[in-house]
């Protein structure tokens, strides 16, 4: 049995805020990833989503138990994750100032990817997205869909083996919607391990191979979705995530 | 932290970012680059025909008085309107006839006047002054010419300061010639002939000139540059969502901020490079004069010294700007910073204008301060190397450790995700008073440091009170108000253990012995000139106000109503976010920065932070009332007496320390919790 390329154990956040002294975000998370595979991170707004996959990506620390990504551990080898993983969510941004085929040389350089081949990857890359008509405009000078488009590329410049969806279409129209589903779902089919954070019930039925339930900061159950009904004998993934998360409330 | 490929990448996207953003390149490059030759050029302008009115002018004047016979002879040669003779540097005058001279010069009919005085009417006047009794006593019954003019206007001081030199002049002949006609048997110009012998060089004299700025000049240059780019690449970044995106790469922290110095550094030496290049562009142009020896002293080999000198004045600038960028949550907040930052970076160039100062004192150990003389001493051309080396890797030192802090905050949680932020701003009230109180406290420093200038009584008594019972009483209500505090929270209006009472009485002698202590010690950094330490104690002890009234004013009120502002609120709104012990720096160190004089200072921040200490161990503000009462009166009455309290003894300073450290554990074993610490009942300031 090989290792899954994303696994976590126990791992747990706490927070000190101001007004409500510690706040415990994350709760003993466990959860585990591989190639091939979209892992579906389902949860309200302010269930521990984003908390988890910034611990993930080494933008917090854990305060509690481990993580890894390619083996790597994120409090130990912070730099080799974030070199094996992309990271993409509605508050990552682009550089206003540069174009797209900047951006996505710049990102492949600072990923250390081989600098002799960087110029070969962003000519895949412009193909590959469709961005060859404003390759060389300004991003600040692009519509959203461009942009999304330019951060989906970037977020695969350095062609890691891990991906972080953290609710990507949550600011995006139905359409822009559909294609980021569609670029995500052949990503997965090039193998990567992709998790994938949302809310949206629907978003998760159609895109996730495994889906978890998080909420207030623990997660209640990961299966597929046949797995989910069988468990629960409800059909739909809302029946499924409210008989988890509050059991009282009929949908 | 060793350059890689990714510091170079990252260093190659924040200039190019900059390069094409017009607005940054407008405010960091074009602005100053032509804001200044502009400005140079505009103000000579201005002054040069400024200077050709006022050699053109005639000085009106009107001749007044019991006594103006005698002075009206003095005065006949003055040179009139029409004079055509005198060159272009003297003056000319006219006489007008005024009923009412004062008036007169008020209303700008006459620029001054001058009253002729008999003896009689000169000795009334110093008889009724008691200053000049010494005056009166040597007066010799001589007519009086007293010469009344404004000096708030630049054309009667001009005027006035002409006559009294013609005045001296006819005063000089006329003793001279009275004294031949007498018999001296030589020209009275020749008695005791003197001469002086400048041996300092042309490059001496313009070095030390030039050097005594020199250092602020271009660091301010540098700030003025460096600022717009280390606001944007940090703060500007959180804001915009970039800095999370460069977080999740694979480039390291130290990685991200070696970039990102190496492009403020560049920007700031960039454009400190052009406007040295402008300004010796206008020197050349003659826009500027600074005399013959400017070029001596500015060679190009010691232009290349003076350049590597400022390269880590260039890293410090810019590791201080990032940490200010990098703590601040938005551009908006980063902007706000800046100017305490930018007068705290200038503050230490300032050295080379303390008399006698030189890199052999304790000033080698301040960052950018010893830098400043350093540059000095290398424009003079009298550079002690060794200690010019040490200097620079003394301000070196500093500028890394600018820099870890910008790594460390870029590793801080809060700072890059903003986590809670958004709940207090929503909130309002409490919540949020805690994350804006030290930003209302920058703001309330402002505004004392304008009212402090712009305010003034001449009655000690009135500037005491409008100082501490309006500012300081008016700046925690405006707060408590703001922010729906509750008083009795905000000022920890609580009563303490009976115990601590004895802890106080018993601490706040100590305290100021240890305060002297440490003013002593920091006067071996920086030398406080003794003129300004009796000119201080002397406007604090005005002969005409009882002694007891002073004690109310400058102790008893203080004493209560600035702990409501630094031991109440701002206490109550730090105590919460940091550790004890960084809430008592926190707290004495801007209690220390509301005494405006340098060298008062160390001693009050560490007032501050003893009183801070109290409160939190008493969980009351009331000890803190008295403790600060204690220490004023006591200050007040040594001053008054003259008695000095350690007397420069290390026995009695030993003693002071032992005292204040009993004092302390007096009042720790009678504490009580003040509310809402981070770490309890500030065990981090354990005794």
């Amino acid at each position: 049995m090989t290792t899954p390329r994303v696994r976590t154990e126990g791992l747990s956040k706490v927070f000190y805020d101001d007004g409500r002294g510690e706040v415990v975000a994350v709760d003993h998370v466990d959860i585990a990833c591989d190639g091939g595979e979209i892992l579906g991170l389902l949860g309200a707004n302010g269930a521990g989503k984003t908390t988890t996959l910034r611990m993930l990506s080494t933008v917090l620390a854990p305060t509690h138990g481990k993580a890894w990504v390619m083996g790597h551990e994120v409090r130990e080898e912070p730099q080799d994750v974030r070199l094996s993983l992309g990271f993409y969510s509605a508050s990552t941004a682009l550089y206003p100032k540069i174009t797209p085929r900047e951006t996505l040389a710049f990102f492949a350089r600072v990923n250390r990817y081989p600098a002799d081949r960087v110029a070969e990857r962003v000519e895949y890359l412009v193909d590959r997205f469709g961005l060859g008509e404003y390759a060389d405009s300004r991003v600040e000078k692009l519509s959203s869909g461009m942009k999304q488009k330019v951060s989906i590329a970037r977020t695969v410049a350095h062609d890691p083996p891990v991906l972080i969806f953290d609710e990507p279409t949550v600011a995006l129209d139905v359409l822009n919607a559909i294609e980021l589903r569609n670029i995500i779902a052949q990503l997965r089919d090039d193998g990567k391990a992709i998790i994938f954070s949302t809310h949206v019930m629907s978003e998760a039925e159609q895109l996730c191979d495994r889906i978890a339930i998080i909420h207030e900061g623990r997660i209640l159950a990961t299966d597929t979705l046949d797995g989910l009904r069988q468990a629960t004998g409800c059909h739909y993934l809302e029946e499924i995530f409210v008989h988890y998360a509050q059991p009282t409330v009929t949908p | 932290m060793k350059p890689s490929q990714a510091v170079g990448t990252i260093y190659r996207l924040e200039l190019r970012s900059l390069l094409r953003d017009p607005r940054t390149l407008l405010v960091s490059i074009v602005l100053p680059v032509v804001l200044m030759p502009l400005l140079l050029i505009v103000s000579n302008r201005v002054e040069r025909g400024r200077e050709a009115r006022e050699q053109a002018r005639t000085f009106k004047y009107a001749l007044v008085g019991t006594d103006t016979a005698f002075f009206r002879d003095l005065l006949a040669d003055l040179p009139g309107p029409d004079a055509e003779d005198a060159d272009s540097a003297s003056a000319k005058f006219e006489r007008v006839e005024v009923d009412d001279p004062e008036e007169a010069l008020e209303d700008r009919r006459v620029d001054f006047f001058v009253e002729g005085m008999s003896p009689e009417e000169w000795r009334s006047v110093l008889s009724e002054d008691t200053t000049r009794a010494d005056e009166l006593e040597e007066f010799n019954d001589t007519p009086v010419a007293r010469v009344h003019y404004r000096s708030n206007r630049a054309t009667s001081n001009r005027g006035s300061s002409a006559i009294r030199d013609r005045l001296s002049g006819v005063r000089r002949e006329l003793r001279d010639s009275t004294l031949v006609t007498a018999g001296f048997p030589i020209d009275p110009a020749d008695l005791a002939a003197m001469d002086t012998a400048n041996v300092a060089s042309e490059r001496e004299v313009s070095g030390a000139r030039l050097g005594r700025m020199l250092t602020m000049f271009v660091l301010l240059l540098m700030v003025m540059g460096g600022s717009v780019m280390a606001t944007d690449t940090l703060a500007g970044e959180k804001e915009r969502g970039t800095l999370v995106t460069l977080l999740t790469t694979a480039a390291a922290r130290t990685e991200i901020i070696w970039a990102k110095t190496l492009a403020v550094v560049t920007l700031a030496i960039a454009i400190a490079l052009v406007q040295v290049v402008n300004l010796w562009v206008y020197l050349g142009l003659g826009l500027i004069d600074v005399g013959s020896g400017f070029a001596a002293s500015i060679t190009p080999a010691t232009s290349g010294i003076l350049l590597v000198l400022y390269l880590p004045v260039a890293a410090l600038a810019a590791g201080v700007l990032l940490v200010t960028s990098a703590y601040a949550k938005s551009y908006k907040e980063a902007q706000l910073f800046l100017t305490p930052v930018i007068l705290g970076l200038t503050l230490p160039t300032l050295a080379p204008f303390l008399p006698e100062v030189t890199l052999s004192s304790a000033i080698i150990l301040v960052p950018l301060a010893n830098l400043s003389i350093a540059a000095r001493d290398v424009l003079v051309g009298q550079a002690n190397w060794f200690a010019v080396a040490v200097a620079w890797v003394v301000t070196g030192a500093a500028a890394a450790y600018a820099m870890r802090l910008a790594v460390g905050a870029l590793q801080d949680e809060n700072l890059v995700t903003g986590a809670d932020s958004d709940r207090a701003e929503f909130l309002g009230g409490p919540a949020l008073f805690r994350k804006r109180v030290l930003r209302w406290f920058v703001v309330f420093w402002a505004v004392k440091v304008l009212i402090d200038m712009n305010v003034a009584f001449d009655d000690l008594r009135i500037t005491a009170l409008f100082n501490v019972g309006v500012v300081f009483l008016a700046a925690p209500m405006i707060m408590i108000w703001r922010f729906r505090l509750d008083p009795r929270e905000a000022l920890a209006l609580r009563a303490p253990k009976p115990g601590v009472w004895v802890g106080v009485v018993l601490g706040a002698p100590a305290g100021l012995i240890v305060a002297t202590l440490v003013f002593q010690l920091a006067d071996l950094v920086i030398p406080v000139p003794r003129e300004l330490l009796e000119n201080f104690g002397q406007a604090l002890m005005p002969d005409d106000i009882p002694f007891w009234q002073i004690v109310l004013v400058l102790s008893v009120i203080p004493g209560i109503v600035e702990e409501l502002s630094f031991r109440g609120v701002l206490l109550h709104g730090v105590a919460s976010r940091f550790r004890p012990l960084a809430t008592c720096l926190i707290v004495g160190g801007i209690f220390g920065f509301f005494h405006f004089q340098i060298f008062r200072i160390p001693g009050t921040a560490l007032l501050g932070v003893v009183l801070a200490a109290v409160t939190l161990w008493s969980g009351s503000i009331f000890p803190a009332m008295l403790w600060h009462t204690l220490n004023n009166a006591l200050a007040l009455y040594l001053g008054s007496t003259g008695v000095e309290l350690a007397q420069d003894s290390w026995l009695v300073y030993a003693g002071g320390v032992v005292a204040l450290a009993l004092a302390f554990r007096i009042i720790w074993m009678n504490r009580t919790p003040y509310p809402g610490l981070r770490d309890g009942l500030a065990e981090g300031v354990d005794p």
